[in-house]
């Protein structure tokens, strides 16, 4: 996407949606002097970010921790928000059969839970799936059980799962699992392992993000009711309650945008355009129409929706969390939010709790179109039933409603996606970000940074918002050299055409390779007993043709001791090629055997290390659902 | 895409072959044999042997037999640090064999 040329002061960008994406671009355009205006189609600013206030008690649209390895984003945050950002230990277990079990799990923890006969059954569904691991792995549930067993999948994984993506586990890919929870690669894996070896007591050793994040004190909606201010005063607008109704285009350009405010229509034109409302809704709008492709795929396009039930609970601690995973079946709830446990700001009265019950649905299905009383009364009921507190102390509750939280990558998806993004590359003005935008279900970092980029973009860089893919190298375990060594926007800067993969240094990683390839190969099992056949044979040959010509008396029975074991071996010609004859053969079966052992224990490693990487891969997978 | 690039490389690891190194086999190899021949022959050195038949003093006869190959080779420690050279010679030579011939199998076999 290339900038115009046109001075600073002629550009005017018109942003789709105030969540983190859009104000993101918004502030940074406000610091690179250009006016833009943003246009939110809710009332109130944050997108999926945003904090709601019910009678003086804050909550969150599902769970917003602050962390991430991109600089310029955690710049921001604590410009924004100074002292406000305040940091906070994390715990969130899983609840299930009125227990707490920790996750990332600890053995010890989730066996005292399970009790000895339901840990026996864990343990023997384990030994079982080691043993007998499903064959080929299609699905998700045969790569969850070929792991950590049938038992554990059920009780841990599939129900979860399933109440979050409405799917059932056995038509979910395996390469979700294995994909989507970090790419996993058997190369970082050996490297992990070879140098946790040597420098177990390392001081650059790995931070963990797990057990603790960043959070603004009265909730993500205060960092972005902040930056909105922010662009404000800077002269910038944030309009809200505007629906954008038209998109127009003309000669490979977004000319102007049609919206509603108040019944009112009213047409804004800009010279760029930055997008981050849904990628299908976008479709829907242009004008001229779509191509008919086009309009397919976007109506392939598939989003998971959320509504969360707000009770007020009269008293003081239900549970230590910041949020709790419901795995019961018997309910329909997925997670338990505690928002008194994120900030204690978040509620006026420290004696009462306010929890959020998160239901994952489909817009319009039995929950979504389930009226707000009946919603708040299951939530009771189901509070209850999980022994977590008495219907009796619920005093209040209300329901939000987020409608395309979630993209779902199902089969048809991408190549959905691509159509799109084939045909949108024709609008040089037009750049899309955003969870949403790009229908990319990313964290609020990735939102903000593809909103940096595009700001860049149109201050003449070319990014290629679509290869910022932060979720590669996501995770929360980074070194602390790491993070202080990295400047990506300067990296970035330095490669033209960019494309921004974060943290990789090429050459590095192929050295690296071709050193483990060179230790790992496996040994060619017939050429290396064919090289010791040979070599003790000849060895042996040599040797008796010695004794022979240094005139040894062959009927001495010390040099004929090989004869007990190499039947008609002498101290002679003929003695030499039948010694000859015997040492290839034995020498052959040692030397295939050695290799075979060493193959074999060479692949015994590797398996090993690479499920070892899996299980670590794979333990904070619920973050990532 | 990048599930792709991770397989291609697990791909490569699996389906390499080793090549062997055969001036550090060589090396390996001699070091062990000679060092098995200095430990061996001054073991027996140590542990002592017997008066013989004739009044002598024979220690570890049948390593003497190493001397049929290892010119001036004897069970003392002197006879040890020549064994030593003569094991290094030999497992050099030996190890060096294999993995030549190893390596020429293998880039025949490709």
């Amino acid at each position: 996407m290339k900038a115009s040329n046109e001075a600073v002061n002629d550009k005017k960008v018109i942003i789709i949606g105030a969540g983190p994406a859009g104000l993101t671009a918004a502030y940074e355009l406000c610091k690179a002097s250009i006016e833009s205006l943003v246009v939110e189609k809710d009332t109130t600013v944050g997108g999926l970010a945003r904090t709601v206030n019910f009678n003086g008690y804050l909550f969150d649209i599902g769970g917003h921790r602050f962390f991430t390895k991109v600089k310029s984003v955690e710049e921001m945050w604590n410009e924004v928000l100074g002292s406000d950002f305040i940091k906070r230990n994390r715990l969130s277990r899983i609840y299930y059969d009125e227990k707490f079990y920790y996750y990332p799990f600890r053995i010890s923890n989730a066996l005292l839970n399970l009790g000895v006969w339901n840990s026996i059954l864990v343990i023997t569904s384990y030994i079982k799936s080691q043993l007998f691991p499903q064959r080929p792995e299609l699905t998700f549930e045969q790569w969850v059980s070929n792991r950590f067993g049938k038992r554990l999948y059920q009780m841990f994984f599939k129900t979860y799962t399933e109440k979050v993506w409405g799917i059932s586990c056995n038509e979910i890919s395996a390469d979700w699992a294995s994909q989507r929870i970090k790419g996993l690669s058997l190369f970082t894996a050996l490297r992990v392992a070879l140098l946790k070896q040597k420098n177990t007591a390392s001081e650059n050793s790995i931070k963990t993000l797990i057990d603790s994040f960043h959070y603004p004190r009265f909730g993500p909606g205060m960092m972005w009711n902040e930056v909105k201010n922010r662009v404000i005063d800077n002269g910038s607008k944030v309009l809200l309650g505007a629906d954008v109704e038209k998109i127009y285009l003309s000669d490979n350009k977004v000319t102007r945008l049609e919206i509603n405010i108040e019944g009112k229509s009213e047409v804004i034109s800009g010279t760029h355009f930055i997008s981050s409302m849904p990628v299908r809704e976008l479709i829907n709008k242009l004008s001229p129409v779509a191509p008919n492709p086009v309009l397919e795929a976007a109506r392939n396009l598939n989003y998971r929706d959320f509504l969360t039930v707000i009770l007020i609970v009269n008293k003081k601690e239900v549970f230590q969390d910041n949020w709790i995973y419901i795995h019961d079946p018997n309910v329909r709830l997925g997670r338990i939010q505690n928002f008194k446990n994120w900030s204690p700001d978040m509620v006026p009265d420290q004696n009462k709790t306010c929890l959020g019950l998160e239901y994952f649905c489909f817009e319009g299905d039995g929950l979504w179109t389930m009226p707000d009383e009946d919603l708040i009364e299951l939530g009771k009921t189901e509070l209850t039933s999980l022994g977590l507190a008495d219907k009796t102390l619920i005093e209040n509750g209300t329901v939000v409603r987020m409608p395309k939280a979630y993209p779902v990558y199902d089969s048809s998806y991408l190549e959905s996606l691509e159509v799109i993004k084939q045909f949108l590359a024709n609008f040089v003005n037009l750049q899309l970000v955003g969870r949403n935008g790009m229908h990319k279900y990313n964290n609020q970092d990735h939102s903000m940074l593809t909103a940096m980029l595009a700001v860049r973009n149109i201050r003449g860089a070319n990014y290629d918002l679509w290869k910022v893919n932060t979720d590669k190298e996501y995770h929360e375990d980074i070194s602390q050299a790491e993070r202080t060594d990295v400047d990506e926007l300067s990296t970035l800067a330095t490669t033209q055409p960019l494309h921004p993969r974060l943290f990789t240094i090429k050459n590095e990683k192929l050295t690296g390779l071709d050193l483990l390839i060179k230790a790992f190969a496996r040994m060619d099992k017939f050429a290396f007993a064919l090289a010791v056949g040979s070599a003790s044979g000849l060895a042996i040959f040599v040797s008796t043709f010695w004794l022979i010509l240094t005139g040894v008396d062959s009927r001495d029975p010390n040099f004929n001791l090989l004869g007990q074991y190499f039947i008609g071996y002498t101290v002679s010609l003929s003695g030499a090629l039948i010694g000859l004859g015997y040492c290839f053969l034995w020498g052959f079966i040692f030397g295939w055997l050695y290799a075979y052992l060493r193959n074999l224990s060479i692949s015994v490693y590797l398996h090993r290390v690479k499920r070892q990487a899996e299980s670590r891969s794979f333990k904070d997978f619920l973050d990532y659902i | 895409m990048e599930g792709k690039k991770i397989n291609t490389e697990e791909e490569n690891l699996y389906s390499a072959v080793m090549i062997l190194n055969t001036k550090m086999l060589g090396l390996t190899l001699g070091i062990s044999i000679g060092l098995v021949i200095f430990i061996a022959t001054n073991w027996l050195v140590l542990k002592g042997g017997h008066i013989g038949p004739g009044g002598e003093y024979i220690v570890g006869p049948h390593l003497e037999l190493l001397s049929q190959f290892f010119i001036g080779y004897k069970v003392s420690f002197m006879g040890s640090i020549l064994g030593f050279f003569y094991g290094f010679a030999f497992g050099t030579i030996f190890g060096t064999l294999i993995g030549w011939i190893y390596n020429k199998i293998v880039e025949l076999r490709k």
